[in-house]
């Protein structure tokens, strides 16, 4: 019988081996290596029984040494195969007993080929393995059934039939609790966690294709909520883990790749090149990040090459969006409509200046009368009726293609992988294009020495369609955009919405996606390179240097036929703005590895790191550029330059950090980590910090009571406490600056500086603490896994930017004040419910549910706003509440004709808008404003099922998210108001006397007064559920595709973005357009880049 | 020779923690290469220059505008009750309904704008005299446009929001006066007057035609503040004859212009009757005073936007006498105008302010660089009319300085009047003259008067209604403390009836 010890899914592990053993059996010796090294052995129990006990002494020897050491007087050889050693009787297997057939075949999985599969003739105890290339050759009766097992997959048995070839595909078994997962400065078996980590394959990443990383990792990990908040193409995503620790400070996860941190952001990761992605989400695991750890760090860990002979594998899809959703606008006619109904309800709102005859030029008839033969016909009917939200979409094609060369020996291994990826949005002309190449190499030069490197570049061109958010931009025209001016007249020329008197300015949005041109050029090269030195038995030192430059290249031009009241070369602009980043880290740990008394086994790693970042940057404009011919290419061709403009930004980080695990009979583990940072970013007085951690995990299934249970295969409970930091407020926070501004003196340029910072010189970084308790679960031989966190975070001494009073001449200070508190719960659930030769049925749930709670703000408490500050201030952070809450007026609905008398108490007209007086003191003023709801969810989560028929793989992703509320602000302008622009064809719905139970004041142009500001009726409820993905995928079978030389072959065809289920009635309920100005902006809308369904067809194929 | 590799591992190791710990040792202070901080400022006279520029910047307070239409210079006309807002502002057509409140916005932007001014100044009164190499006549001069600028902010805010915090000293974030309380009226307008007999002491140039403070432009705000104090609340009526002493010299130093077109075109400013304005320049500084004046969406010009938000009332326009060239189309006002973009005429229908339409912006990119006019000759000369009327009575030289005004504007000269006809006739003149320049709602505060136009009167503004049926709640005579002040700051009281 072959027996699989534990499935380890190895990334990186200890080389080195110390054995104390006397009289031990082989499986014992082999347990003790597979503790020690994270290799995993397979062998045959009766080749093993045979051998005699051993006696072992030696200590930090590599583990070939220990092997040969181990085997020398057995009748034992073994093999091994990447992280799997085969262990077999010297005498060779195969050629045992004489048989009918040979027969040969080639055993892969999804990835390729698979070495050391073993393959056993059912009923005998015959068999052999696959070499490295995953092929065998083997004598058996022709009826023979043949048994396929390998570790970490499930086993196959396939009947020979005569046949001479006999090629298999193995698919992977739940190995959840076997797998070695990335924390900082180190790697770990996730069954020795003690703290809250979540972990992504590669697999599982390349499940839903996607252009970038933060997308890929959507839904994927419970605590980690990821929104994509656009549909341009690479989104605009948002990482949140584990709520808001910080209402000032950036809350951006740190991204470490490879060891070394990563400053260009999660979306400029190609995800084809990612091996596996893991969260450290508690302070426990954070800590050893210290300043850097407070919003979790996302640890990547790229593809390298692969001992075994060389692999190429091309993956690519191609795909078509389309835009999901289109919202109801008013038609030509309708809008004709609503405007003379405005017009007439002029007297009743203006009636002086209506008897005055103010109001007479302004009939709308006059105007329509004055464009007979251009936009209306001799009847005033309109000559145009424009769907502006299909004109200025298209079906998007979009392609991705990965080229992977790999291979190796067992001291080298080389691989280059080469991207190219083309997205198309939705929105006519803008995209975005990925260019990137990566090299690997790692090389055990001696015994004692290990060097590796990594280059990776990468060009990024994008072309937006939705810079800015408020003015005239191509998602707010989408729906303001008049439909009774065409995209272009007969002549060519493009309409736009001044050809109408009456509409305020801005362009059509196709003119805008033809004429303007936002390009963002992205250019990044990195590098890293490590060293590895065994020092002595059980002690690594390891130095890994990297260094990433990026050149972010960004010209805008706008031609002349757009920007303007009318077509005209004055209003087209070039700019170009530029930003070089420079960031180098140096980090040196050395590890110690010791297994005492043979149950005590410790880990210790102590480092020191040195981090710094220096960007400068600088920008030019012109205007009036004599001929569109120029665009962007020659800035000298403007006639009205602006002041160009450049900076200078630095940082400089240094650290010290250590870490202790430690292992007590594998049941009892501990974990201890400290780091001390320094950061150039704070004042003067407090430029060091310290951020200690420890953790404690009791492996229950290891005890005796449940170590031989048949329910419960693992049972492990988790606690941990630690201090993280932020320091991430940007630079010379703790300063009193002066910047530089413009005058004019004598008709010339005069510069001016002004203090423009009061400066804190005791500015220091936020702290977070954080409380984790957990446990992990399997059951049924871990067909069930369960995992669990419940987790308190308290953010202390917030680095908030607190207001000051103006009579200072300052508007805030970056202070050490304020404290926050986060807590949840998160949940997953991987179930493997159907399991049969032919069929399998996998789930997998998770969900986290989350609590935001302000606990101080500033010394009084004082309420902040944070921008956005539209209409007026209502991004509330306020004690008690949830940071982020929206407030502003609650409607009541409208004044009916028989409230005359109360509605005229307010000033207002019946057809108005009733709105709440809260403290009932008869006047609307700001103290009515209520709390109106809160951008952050209660929970959010996931929900995929993954069904596998023979070759055939069906997966439908479901995500949630419930508890947050949006702030349409696009109600302002799309329903508040009429006439000056298009609006909702809601406002059919509006006020009139025959229609009075409508919340939807009574229509009348903007300029004789209306009500808008935020209203309860601009926030709308945010639950959805999403069908994210759904994935019908075909692998076919080896022994079909060895034929024309193939290791693996798959087709599939997915759809994203299938339906949501929601009651918000914009685009997507996964929003927010003010990105860049606040931490709470989430679920605040004004006009997004609306959301593509995607088709996708795709194909793997491996050599 | 062969050398052992592997001997001397741990003295690799080691060499490279020293170099790391060694190079570690680098100091993590910050460096900003491209901006000064306060610890390393001021050491050149160019230093002191240039900061002093940097509080000029702040002229620019008034014309802050956004696309709605809200702009302090509109604001406060639209308080003085002869402007309608067209646009879509929901802040403006409530000043004009006098429903607004303490958040209002444009309340915290002249606030926080002004008190940023007076913080530089302050800044800048404390560290220039320190510095070395720098003459001191020179020194002196630099320091009395800081006094002025100090005085013109104070000034400001002493009239829109009373008592308010005086502050006189660089701000730390340790010091007292992070957290003021208020001062009173009188104690704010003596360190005005202070500030201005300072910079009036400093030795600077009469008249200034690059910008920059001139000892005009210093007397004649000084004599606005003697005129102002001599009114409500203060009443010091001795103030007058300061008031007509002060501004004596500057009726000399400045001439009228012969046409209103000089008012706001590129080629006059700061010269001939300009005595202070904030400047402008295309590429530099731009503002949206024509956007924001020209009638609503109607394509008079190159401009992006057309907000009308900023229309004299019929009825204010009809209130000129007859004969007035000031009412005559394209002097001050205007209400038709060829099309931008076919040149086919568009009729108003109603009077806009030509005053401020400005012909090369709207001619060519729509960005407009006109300046704006804080003072004026016409204003010296009506302060010394009626500063002179309230001492002695009309007075042969108050008479010259007013049909001076009258005269160019094809007026017959005025005499023979008494004491109080002269007065009202000198109001209204400044109504006329200095229609819509943010002078109206500063004389409604210092006289208790308003110009009631349908009867060509004057009337208590809490008891007349306006043109636009709005009668003046006493609250108005004074803006509201911001609300964000208030809450941020709980030393501050708020303004009755707010």
């Amino acid at each position: 019988m072959v027996l699989a010890l534990t499935n380890v899914y190895a990334k990186t592990y200890s080389q080195v081996v110390t054995l104390h053993q006397k009289n031990a059996s082989v499986e014992k010796v082999l347990r003790s290596i597979e503790k020690q090294t994270g290799y995993h052995f397979m062998y045959d129990k009766q080749d093993v029984s045979k051998a005699s006990a051993i006696n072992i002494e030696v200590a930090g020897v590599s583990l070939q040494q220990a092997l040969d050491q181990a085997f020398k007087d057995q009748p034992l050889t073994y093999k091994i195969f990447q992280e799997t050693i085969v262990v077999k009787k010297k005498d060779d297997v195969a050629a045992a007993e004489p048989a009918d057939i040979k027969i040969s075949g080639t055993v892969s999985d999804t990835k390729g080929a698979l070495p050391g599969v073993s393959v056993r003739i059912k009923g005998s105890d015959l068999g052999t393995q696959t070499d490295v290339s995953g092929k065998y050759t083997l004598n058996v009766p022709a009826n023979a059934t043949l048994v396929f097992s390998f570790i970490g997959y499930n086993t196959q048995e396939v009947a020979v039939g005569g046949r001479t070839t006999v090629n298999v595909t193995m698919t992977e078994s739940q190995r959840a609790l076997s797998e070695v997962v990335v924390v900082g400065y180190g790697t770990q078996k996730r069954v020795d966690l003690t703290g809250s980590v979540g972990s992504v394959g590669s697999k599982q990443l390349q499940e839903r294709p996607q252009t970038n990383l933060e997308q890929e990792l959507a839904g994927k990990l419970a605590g980690v909520n990821v929104s994509t908040n656009s549909g341009a193409p690479g989104g605009e995503t948002k990482i949140r883990i584990r709520g808001y620790s910080s209402i000032n400070t950036n809350t951006d996860p740190l991204y470490v790749v490879d060891g070394v941190v990563w400053t260009e952001g999660g979306n400029s990761i190609n995800p084809a090149d990612i091996e596996s992605v893991d969260v450290l989400k508690d302070a426990s695991s954070t800590a050893i990040y210290g300043t850097r750890g407070a919003n979790g760090v996302i640890l990547v860990t790229t593809k390298r090459g692969k001992t075994g002979t060389g692999t190429i594998s091309y993956d690519s899809y191609v795909s078509v969006s389309n835009m999901a959703k289109e919202i109801p606008v008013l038609n030509s006619k309708e809008f004709m409509q609503v405007e003379d109904l405005s017009y007439a309800n002029i007297k009743k709102y203006d009636p002086v200046g209506w008897a005055a005859g103010n109001y007479a030029s302004r009939d709308p008839k006059l105007q329509r009368t004055a464009l007979i033969g251009k936009l209306f016909d001799q009847n005033l009917q309109p000559l145009y009726d424009v769907d502006w939200q299909k004109a200025t979409t298209r079906s998007a094609v979009s392609q991705n293609h990965n080229v992977s060369f790999t291979g190796g020996t067992d001291k080298m291994n080389y691989g280059l992988f080469l991207n190219y990826a083309d997205d198309e949005g939705i929105i006519l002309n803008s995209y975005l294009k990925r260019y990137n190449a990566r090299l690997t190499f790692d090389n055990q030069i001696k015994s004692w020495l290990k060097v590796g490197a990594t280059l990776n570049y990468n060009t990024q061109d994008q072309r937006t369609a939705d810079d800015g958010t408020g003015g005239n931009n191509i998602p707010r025209m989408l729906i303001e955009m008049v439909p009774f001016i065409p995209i272009r007249y007969p002549d060519g020329t493009y309409g736009k919405r001044t050809d109408y008197p009456n509409l305020e300015g801005g362009d059509n949005p196709v003119a805008q996606a033809n004429e303007i041109e936002a390009l963002y050029k992205k250019r990044i090269f990195s590098g890293n390179g490590y060293l590895n030195i065994n020092l002595l038995p059980g002690l690594d030192f390891r130095s890994t240097l990297g260094v990433t430059t990026s050149a972010n290249y960004n010209p805008h031009f706008q031609s002349g036929l757009v920007g303007g009241s009318t077509a005209g070369q004055q209003y087209s602009s070039a700019s170009i703005s530029e930003a070089n980043n420079t960031f180098w880290q140096w980090e040196n740990h050395l590890t110690y590895n010791k297994v005492f008394n043979k149950v005590h086994t410790i880990n210790v790693v102590l480092g020191a790191e040195q981090q710094n970042f220096q960007q400068t940057g600088f920008g030019a404009s012109t205007g009036t550029l004599s001929d569109n011919f120029y665009q962007y290419y020659n800035l000298g061709a403007g006639q009205v330059p602006g002041i160009p403009s450049s900076n200078y930004d630095a940082w400089q980080m240094r650290s010290f950090f250590g870490r202790l695990n430690y292992n007590y009979k594998e049941k009892y583990l501990l974990t201890v980590t400290g780091r001390e940072d320094g950061s150039s970013r704070f004042g003067t007085n407090v430029k060091n910090g310290f951020f200690p951690s420890a953790a404690f995990a009791w492996r229950a299934s290891q005890e005796d009571f449940l170590k031989d249970n048949k329910t419960i295969s693992d049972l492990k409970f988790r606690a941990s406490y630690g201090l993280t930091g932020n320091s991430e407020i940007g630079e010379y926070r703790s300063l009193a600056n002066i910047s530089t501004v413009n005058y004019v003196f004598g008709g010339a340029q005069a510069i001016g500086t002004q203090q423009s910072t009061i400066g804190n010189e005791n500015l220091s970084w936020e702290k977070t603490a954080e409380y984790d308790l957990g446990f992990s679960l399997g059951l049924f031989n871990n067909r069930v896994n369960i995992e669990a966190d419940a987790y308190l975070k308290k953010t202390k001494e917030l680095l908030l930017n607190a207001p000051l009073p103006e009579t200072s001449g300052f508007n805030s200070v970056y202070k050490n004040i304020g404290r926050l508190q986060n807590k949840g719960l998160e949940l997953t659930i991987n179930t493997q419910n159907v399991k049969t030769e032919n069929f399998t049925w996998n789930s997998s749930f998770n969900i986290s549910f989350l609590k935001n709670k302000i606990l101080q703000l500033g010394a009084s408490n004082d309420d902040i706003f944070l921008n956005p500050t539209f209409l007026s201030q209502f991004n509330l952070m306020r004690v008690g509440l949830p940071a982020g809450s929206f407030y502003g007026y609650k409607v009541l609905g409208t004044w009916g004709s028989a409230e005359e008398s109360q509605a005229s108490v307010y000033g207002r007209h019946p057809g108005d808008l009733k709105i709440q007086d809260t403290n009932g003191d008869g006047k609307i003023t700001s103290a009515d404003k209520v709390i109106l709801g809160k951008g952050t969810p209660d929970g959010y989560g996931t929900f995929s099922n993954t069904f596998r028929y023979k070759n055939i793989d069906l997966g439908v992703d479901l995500q949630f998210n419930y508890g947050n509320q949006i702030m349409n602000l696009t109600r302002h302008s799309g329903q508040d108001r009429t006439g000056q622009a298009n609006s909702y064809a809601t406002v059919l719905n509006a006020w009139t006397p025959t229609n009075q139970n409508t919340s939807i004041a009574e229509d009348r142009p903007a300029y004789v007064g209306y009500q808008t500001e935020i209203y309860s009726t601009k926030v709308e409820n945010g639950n959805f559920i999403r069908g994210r993905a759904a994935t019908l995928g075909y692998t076919f079978p080896t022994q079909m595709i060895s034929k024309i030389k193939l290791s693996r072959l798959r087709v599939y065809f997915q759809a994203q973005n299938l339906f949501v289920i929601t009651k918000y009635t914009g685009y997507d309920p996964e929003v927010s357009t003010y990105n860049g100005s606040s931490n709470f902006t989430q679920g605040i809308q004004f006009y997004d880049y609306p959301k593509p369904r995607t088709f996708l067809l795709g194909l793997n194929v491996s050599l | 020779m062969k050398f052992n590799l592997k001997k001397y591992r741990i003295g690799y190791s080691l060499l490279i923690l020293t170099i790391m710990v060694s190079s570690c040792k680098k100091d993590l202070v910050e460096k900003d290469k491209g901006n000064f901080v306060k610890s390393n400022y001021f050491t050149t006279s160019t230093q002191a220059r240039t900061f002093v520029n940097g509080i000029y910047q702040k002229l620019y307070l008034f014309q802050n505008g956004d696309a709605y239409g809200e702009s302090p210079f509109i604001t406060l006309e639209l308080f003085a009750g002869h402007a309608t807002s067209l646009g879509q502002s929901v802040n403006n057509g409530n000043v004009i309904k006098q429903i607004t409140d303490a958040v209002n916005p444009g309340f915290e932007d002249v606030w926080s704008n002004s008190y940023n001014a007076i913080s530089n100044a302050n800044i800048a009164l404390a560290n220039i005299p320190g510095i070395a190499n720098f003459a001191d006549a020179d020194k002196k001069k630099l320091l009395g446009e800081v006094y002025f600028l100090r005085a013109f902010f104070y000034y400001h805010l002493v009239r829109l929001y009373g008592d308010v915090p005086l502050i006189t000293a660089p701000v730390t974030i340790t010091s007292p006066d992070l957290y003021p309380s208020r001062a009173a009226t009188s104690a704010v307008y003596d360190q005005i007057i202070s500030d201005l007999k300072a910079a009036e002491a400093s030795g600077m140039a009469e008249t200034d035609a690059t910008g920059k403070v001139s000892l005009g432009a210093v007397r004649t705000l000084l004599a606005s503040v003697y005129l102002t104090t001599a009114g409500y609340p203060l009443q010091k009526t001795a103030n007058y004859a300061l008031a007509a002493q002060e501004v004596l010299p500057v009726l000399s130093d400045y001439t009228l212009f012969d046409k209103y077109d000089y008012l706001h075109d590129n080629a006059h400013k700061n010269q001939g009757e300009l005595i202070f304005q904030s400047n402008y320049l295309v590429g530099v500084a731009t503002n949206a005073i024509p956007q924001l004046t020209v009638p609503f969406n109607l394509l008079v010009g190159a401009y992006g936007d057309h907000l009308g938000a900023m229309i004299p009332t019929n009825e204010f326009v009809a209130s000129y006498e007859a004969g007035d060239l000031r009412t005559v189309e394209r002097q001050f006002y205007f209400s038709s105008y060829p099309s931008y973009k076919d040149g086919s005429t568009i009729i108003f229908g109603e009077h806009a302010l030509y005053k401020y339409f400005h012909l090369e912006s709207a001619a060519a990119s729509g960005q407009s660089d006109e300046n704006w006019t804080f003072l004026r000759l016409p204003e010296a000369q009506l302060i010394y009319a009626e500063a002179t009327n309230e001492v002695s009575g009309p007075t042969q030289a108050a008479y010259d300085q007013v049909n001076k005004i009258r005269t160019r504007a094809k007026l017959a000269p005025l005499s023979g009047l008494t004491k109080d006809q002269f007065r009202i006739a000198i109001w209204k003149e400044r109504y006329h003259e200095l229609a819509y320049e943010d002078k109206a709602y500063f004389d409604m505060q210092r006289t208790h008067m308003a110009y009631v136009v349908n009867s060509n009167t004057f009337g208590d503004p809490t008891t007349t209604k306006t043109e636009q049926n709005i009668q003046f709640k006493p609250q108005y005579y004074l803006w509201p403390i911001p609300q964000r002040e208030i809450s941020t700051n709980s030393k501050l009281t708020q303004n009755t009836g707010w």
